[in-house]
């Protein structure tokens, strides 16, 4: 029987309060300085022609538009040292030692996909509080395709282009004085003790080309149900490739970050153990789906759950996948609560979810897709010149439904919007 | 002290049937026809100060609604109640109409008539709680009325206990805390037993009468689809997501679909197979074989699409409705559609 | 089936519900006659209820 707790990992917490674009890139005291022209060297890629990068702030009046993946700047070491690994440099099991993170900052692509959704984020005004977004320093890279280049090898050189920004700027703050310092123990994989042992069950997105997720740099599609120790997530194990359902999204940045996971953590020793963190694929096929269900159900039985939190990404039909896990937990009398997103209609007054478990009943709400938002119009926007679902400029004034907000219904429940019933 | 305005029609105000359906809005003070009873079983605490009433077929009228309201306005109320309209269809929209346009105007509105009546549709987010389906069925139906209105009044919310037949509105609100975190609060409750923790109620959908056999051989036969397949360059601009429209075209005579002639625009999946064999999204090289061989009498030349892609469900319903109509003016006794 | 669809086929995938890109094109068109044969034979059958007409087994009720 072992005796040592498995190793955990230390997050080293560098706050970003300033930002500016400068000759160097430095981060010094809570000011990150980034030299475009060096952050557009990070990008530089065959795939991708003109790469500009800007500064876009919480508290502007400006809006960033066509929002692709987010990711936060993280790093283990000079040149990244190991993190998003699989991406950069070699794909070594990762979650341990110590991590840097340049918190408040995070590296956004915006710009062009042919199957990216109309994605918004407001960076003040009422939807600012709607997306993770809205409370940052975003760095936005814009970008063209080089001539001739295949989607494909675009898409991929912007998600390989992001983590290498990512990991160069954190780099920046290796050497400075921590603004906090977190030790995030190692996963209770046995641990008793009388508290319950809940768990975080993450489906991933894996449709294969523009909705699809990767692990260690390979899509999850092919995968069944795996264990993961939650630290792998804060290395960037999990990166996004996924471009449809922006407001359904779940970017880099929010597995960087997960909610769930977070929110596990901080009860951890008090009402519950936070027990694990198991990651399936979505898959499209129904039989497959009933597979993965069923085997992540079983995953969690023998990890000794007693109870889980389920989460998805994506819309009604990652509600079936949601379902079916919630219902095969529950028949094996692990009790599930789950995250969905309504679909209620603008008016409210629909069905709120289409696929709805049938043995399970416990359901967070993360908000109504159809319910309109007003944004005012701003001063500036990035990342495109109009908005094409509503066929306005980008610096209008917009009636937008919530499903076009990024992240506003975070599936992971970083979001708090919930839905309630008026009388 | 509750003020109430009732509105009903012209049968039920004592001016006559059919022959007085085109009356115009008219008013009295306090209690009229079933209102006498309504007002008994509210009293003390509530009073019909007023009735409302209007022919069945006026209120159907442009501008009825707003004259009705105008009337409604002049009482004060603060609670207004139509009905109960038990199976009577223009009656049950009036009903409707009017609660809508005094919630729009603020004030709490109710409304009671048979759950197939087809103003409960129309009710939107203001409840409407269930009617018997005829007159003959007034007494318990006015005690369910007056139940409602007794806590709509007292601003408690109604659910189906109360008889509520439409689902209440739904709104999103910011919240302190993080949906992760109400998540994590579930769990807890639900381990703590209680089972019925949940911040989105479970619901059923209505069940869809199945439609009679038919014998497909002796049947014309259509394809439809909700994934979303349009002529390349998806000329009508048939929407990715949240469709409101749906959309036909006529199916190439030479049976077969040609990859690159047509797209799958569907926001909810990934294309890719469907834009390399369209037939992956609509079967017409099979249907065709089938036709050609009598396994079907005929195959419908047009097909009809909309996506199924975040659609909101009283879009979908009104597709379906709009569909089986176009259809059985074909002549067409079966469908087939693909579901993505 | 939860939504209430009185004769329901069921698919191998979502993107491809009359087809199956893991075959050869004779296979796929070959199970996608399949797909509309089942589909023609629970048009023939009379049914209560939400029914799934299996391609592999014959009608299941639903629960």
């Amino acid at each position: 029987m072992r005796d040592d707790p498995p190793p955990g990992l230390t997050r080293i917490v560098h706050r970003v309060d300033t930002v500016a674009l400068g000759d160097e890139t430095q981060y010094d005291a809570g000011v990150l300085t980034v030299s475009a022209s060096e952050a557009e060297t990070v990008m530089t890629d065959p795939a991708l022609g003109e790469v500009r990068v800007s500064w876009v702030s919480a508290g502007e009046p400006a809006r960033i538009v066509k929002i692709l993946d987010a990711v936060e700047p993280r790093a283990k070491g000079l040149g990244g040292g190991g993190i998003f690994p699989g991406i950069l440099g070699p794909a070594k099991p990762q979650g341990h030692g110590e991590t840097h993170v340049l918190q408040g900052a995070v590296v956004v692509a915006a710009g062009f996909l042919p199957r990216a959704q109309e994605a918004v984020a407001d960076l003040s005004g009422p939807a600012a509080a709607l997306s993770p977004l809205g409370s940052a320093h975003n760095l936005v890279v814009e970008f063209s395709p080089a001539p001739g280049a295949s989607w494909e090898a675009v898409e991929a050189a912007l998600r390989r282009g992001l983590c290498r920004l990512a990991a160069w700027l954190a780099s920046a703050a290796l050497d400075a004085p921590p603004d906090a310092v977190e030790a995030l123990p190692g996963p209770a994989w046995q641990a008793g003790d009388g508290l319950p042992r809940v768990g975080a069950v993450t489906n991933i997105q894996t449709q294969g080309s523009y909705k699809d997720t990767f692990v260690y740099g390979q899509s999850f599609g092919l995968s069944l149900p795996t264990l993961m120790d939650p630290n792998e997530l804060e290395d960037g194990a999990v990166t996004s490739g996924q471009y449809g359902h922006p407001a359904l999204k779940n970017p880099t940045f929010l597995y960087q970050n997960h909610p769930v996971v977070a929110a596990l953590r901080d009860r951890d020793g008090r009402d519950l153990r936070f027990a694990g963190l198991v990651v399936c694929p979505e898959p499209v096929e129904q039989g497959r789906k009933e597979l993965i269900s069923e085997h992540a159900a079983r995953l969690c039985a023998a990890a000794g759950l007693d109870a889980a939190v389920v989460t998805k990404e994506g819309g009604g039909n990652a509600d079936a996948d949601m379902a079916l896990k919630m219902d095969a937990l529950e028949a094996l009398g692990i009790p599930a609560v789950g995250l969905f997103a309504e679909m209620a209609g603008a008016d409210g007054t629909g069905p709120p979810v289409v696929v709805a478990p049938t043995r399970a009943t416990a359901m967070a709400s993360t908000g109504n897709y159809d319910q309109v938002v007003s944004l005012p119009a701003v001063g500036r926007a990035v990342g495109g010149h109009r908005v094409d679902l509503v066929d306005r400029p980008a610096t209008a004034p917009l009636e937008l439904p919530t499903a076009a907000l990024y992240c506003a219904l975070s599936p992971l429940g970083w979001g708090r919007l919930t839905c309630q019933e008026t009388v | 002290m509750t003020r109430i305005v009732h509105y009903i029609n012209q049968f039920f105000a004592g001016v006559g049937a059919e022959d007085a359906a085109s009356i115009p809005p008219a008013c009295a003070a306090g209690p009229v026809g079933p209102g006498r009873r309504l007002a008994a079983l509210l009293s003390p605490e509530h009073e019909i100060v007023a009735t409302v009433w209007c022919g069945d077929d006026h209120a159907t009228t442009p501008g009825a609604v707003d004259e009705i309201l105008d009337l409604i306005r002049a009482a004060q109320p603060d609670l207004v109640l139509a009905g109960p309209a038990f199976t009577s269809g223009r009656y049950g929209l009036a009903c409707a109409r009017v609660t809508v346009a005094a919630g729009d105007a603020g004030i709490l509105a109710l409304a009671a008539m048979h759950e197939d009546n087809p103003g409960v549709d129309e009710a939107g987010a203001i409840p409407v709680v269930a009617s018997g389906p005829s007159a003959r069925h007034m007494g318990p139906s006015l005690e369910r009325l007056a139940a409602a209105a007794r806590k709509l009044a007292s601003r408690e919310p109604l659910t189906g206990e109360d008889g509520r037949i439409n689902r209440p509105a739904r709104r999103a609100v910011l919240v302190d805390r993080a949906g992760a975190e109400r998540a994590v609060d579930l769990v807890l409750a639900r381990l703590g037993g209680d089972q019925a923790a949940t911040e989105i109620p479970l619901l059923r959908f209505q069940p869809v009468s199945p439609a009679a056999p038919v014998d497909p051989a002796a049947a014309a036969v259509a394809l439809l689809t909700e994934g979303g397949l349009v002529p390349d360059g998806n000329p009508d601009r048939l929407e990715s997501a949240r469709a409101t429209r749906w959309l036909r075209y006529p199916l190439p005579t030479g049976g077969e679909l040609a990859a690159g002639d047509y797209c799958s625009i569907h926001g909810g999946f990934s294309t890719v197979w469907a834009n390399e064999d369209p037939h992956r999204i609509l079967p017409l090289d099979v249907a065709t074989d089938l036709e050609r061989e009598g396994a079907v009498a005929r195959l419908h030349p047009e097909y009809l699409v909309t996506t199924g892609n975040g659609t909101s469900v009283g879009n979908a319903r009104r597709f379906g409705v709009e569909w089986a109509a176009e259809l059985r003016r074909a002549g067409i006794q079966a469908v087939i559609l693909t579901s993505t | 089936m939860r939504v209430g669809a009185p004769r329901i086929v069921p698919t191998r995938g979502i993107p491809y519900p009359t087809g199956d890109p893991s075959l050869d094109p004779a296979g796929e068109r070959a199970w996608r006659r399949q797909l509309l044969e089942r589909a023609l034979a629970a048009v023939a059958t009379p049914v209560a209820g939400p029914t799934v007409f299996d391609v592999e087994a014959g009608a299941k009720k639903e629960e």
